[in-house]
């Protein structure tokens, strides 16, 4: 049935095609559309099903590709398809939109990063790449100068205002300030903020021998994590608990507040052999060195985006949506919404 | 929720029964008074955006957040947009009979839902929320009037009311006309789910994280992109293709309506 309606679209008249073109109009069938439709359906649910992430999305990769063999097919063996220019844009933008995604797959990263206030941008986290990543993360560079995060009552979140300094193309240094719906985009890389952020106690040692260090302890999400300021850190080999002692409400659940740092509080450090308390500036003198708890800074979170793809895929969605309409309109124009009004 | 604002909302809720009611009957008894139908149906509207004006300007955000809101908003954009075809399309004003129903459905569970105020996210900030949420319920609102023809459809090749419907087009042209709406649909649709991922790109860093309200609505789009696709390819019958418009309704109000309030993703209720 169906190469008779392609065989009339053509005009080649109703004799059945022979070899390559027997399969060519096969695979541009319009019930092979259908078919490939379902499939992607089956696809999406599949992905959905196992969490959309990893391997599981590789399930869209034959109803996809399918439905490219379909649409390519129907492009070459269908002149009636071709000549209706809005329809044949809507579903190159569709195929356009398939390559994209597939590309984007391939190259596109997603990490997460936290930076001290004060601090530099040093490196990523929880880093989840397409195979042929190859971006320039190495090279970014960025201060965070501190941030404000507002709060309502029962802890409702408000505005995250995060200032950031950079240094540009041409080497000049920028401020500027992210937060919420503005990220941070350096080398394509987009550095958003993240609800996680926190504390980190600062400490310095100096050893017996040799140059004393300054580092950093960071504490969990706060105030996500308000009950359980506590972390693992391992100095000398040795492994310590270390534990931050807050004010109960540092920040106040029942009124407008802010995120800031405790005016008082001291930090516990569990070692294999002893149990410390220290507040800000007092030195502690350990087996091999001393010990000096330098103070308290806030962390912000980041969480942080890289694909290429996503102006094209704009440009590409953009362009079927408008083709799309621009198909209907001609379509239903040619026949009144009100034509045949009364009839029964 | 405000004494005043409750007020309006029951007198707009009057409003949408009596326009409902008298739709029906004048479908039934064959002699509906249109302009009382329209007149009533709007006042609902009227009403009804007063009442979510007020709440809103009292609360600082929209009707977003709350399964009340929600209801109640698309119950707003529903009617408005079958009162626009209702007046538009004056061949297929008999469809009230089955457009009306469903919103009276709505009115029920919209009645019955608590009105507390719900937390307005700040990553719902943004112009995006608008335009997205704008999309769906045009979206929603063409595939409500294309049931109502359908429902036409189906309700004749049953049996039932074929006289009562005998002033409306022939099956072969409300099919035409019901997937006119069902082609804007999917046009509101696709601008939904893109206008949808540029605002997740900048909330949350993505644009796109198998999110199910996202999933489904995408599941709904392929749905409809079947639907759209079986007309052209099978030419099946006028009642094949409406049981095709009522089965793309019945998921896109389970994706709009249930799944929000059953998943735990930051992407809730914003519909």
């Amino acid at each position: 049935m169906w190469f008779e309606r392609i065989g009339a679209a053509v005009g080649a008249g109703v004799e059945a095609p022979r070899g390559w073109m027997r399969i060519a109009l096969a695979l541009a069938s319009l019930k092979f559309t259908l078919a490939n439709i379902l499939v992607l359906l089956a696809a999406v649910v599949f992905v959905y099903d196992r969490g959309g992430e990893g391997e599981a999305t590789l399930a869209l990769v034959l109803p996809l590709s399918l439905l490219s063999i379909n649409l390519l097919a129907a492009m070459a063996t269908n002149k009636a398809f071709r000549r209706q220019l809005p329809l044949l844009v809507f579903h190159l933008a569709l195929l356009a939109i398939i390559v994209l995604v597939a590309l984007g797959r391939m190259t596109y990263l997603r990490a997460t990063a936290e930076v001290l206030t004060g601090g530099e941008f040093t490196h990523l986290d929880r880093i989840e790449a397409g195979p042929w990543h190859r971006g320039g993360k190495d090279g970014i560079r960025f201060e965070n100068l501190g941030f404000q995060i507002e709060y309502r009552p029962g802890l409702r979140r408000e505005a995250t205002q995060n200032r950031i300094r950079w240094r540009d193309e041409g080497g000049v240094p920028q401020t500027v300030e992210i937060g919420d719906q503005v990220p941070l985009i350096i080398k394509g890389y987009r550095f958003y903020t993240s609800p996680n952020k926190g504390f980190a106690a600062l400490f310095r040692w100096e050893p017996a021998q040799g140059e004393a260090q300054l580092g950093s302890v960071i504490f969990p999400s706060y105030p996500l994590n308000r009950d359980d300021q506590t972390t693992n850190w391992h100095l000398q080999g040795e492994s310590v608990t270390v534990r931050l002692v807050l004010p109960d409400r540092l920040i106040n659940p029942e009124s407008n507040d802010s995120f800031r740092l405790p005016g008082r509080h001291h930090v516990t450090l569990d070692f294999p052999w002893r149990l410390s308390s220290m507040s800000p500036g007092e030195t502690l003198p350990l087996p091999g060195g001393r010990l000096t708890y330098v103070g308290l800074t806030s962390w912000m979170g980041y969480n942080v985006f890289y694909d290429w793809t996503m102006p094209w895929l704009l440009i590409a969605c953009t362009l079927a949506v408008l083709a799309l309409a621009w198909h209907f309109l001609r379509k239903f124009a040619s026949k009144p919404w009100s034509a045949g009004e009364g009839e029964a | 929720m405000e004494q005043r604002e409750l007020q309006i909302l029951w007198v707009a809720v009057i409003g949408y029964v009596v326009s409902g009611v008298v739709a029906i009957f004048g479908v039934v008894l064959k002699k509906a008074p249109y302009r009382f139908v329209l007149g009533t149906l709007l006042l609902g509207v009227l009403l009804l955006s007063i009442s979510l004006g007020l709440r809103w300007e009292r609360l600082g955000h929209g009707p977003f957040i709350t399964l009340f809101e929600i209801l109640a908003s698309n119950v707003w954009s529903f009617s408005l947009i079958f009162a626009f075809a209702y007046w538009r399309y004056p061949s297929i004003r008999g469809t009230a009979a089955v457009v009306m129903p469903i919103i009276f459905i709505m009115l029920g569970w919209m009645t019955l839902s608590s009105t507390h105020d719900g937390h307005f996210p700040r990553s719902f900030r943004t112009p995006w929320l608008y335009i997205h949420v704008g999309l769906s319920k045009l979206f929603l609102g063409t595939v409500l009037v294309a049931v109502g023809m359908a429902g036409v459809v189906l309700l004749r090749r049953a049996g039932i009311g074929v006289s009562r419907f005998a002033t409306l087009p022939n099956d072969a042209r409300l099919d035409e006309l019901a997937y006119r709406f069902m082609a804007l649909g999917i046009i509101f649709q696709t601008l939904m789910l893109i206008s949808g991922a540029i605002w997740a790109q900048d909330a949350w860093g993505r644009y796109w994280a198998w999110d199910p309200l996202e999933t489904w609505s995408f599941i709904t789009w392929i749905m409809l992109a079947f639907a759209l696709h079986w007309r052209v390819t099978m030419k099946s019958s006028p009642v094949v293709g409406s049981w095709m418009i009522l089965g793309v309704f019945v998921f896109a109000f389970l994706t709009f309506f249930g799944v929000p309030f059953i998943s735990e993703s930051p992407h809730k209720g914003a519909v």
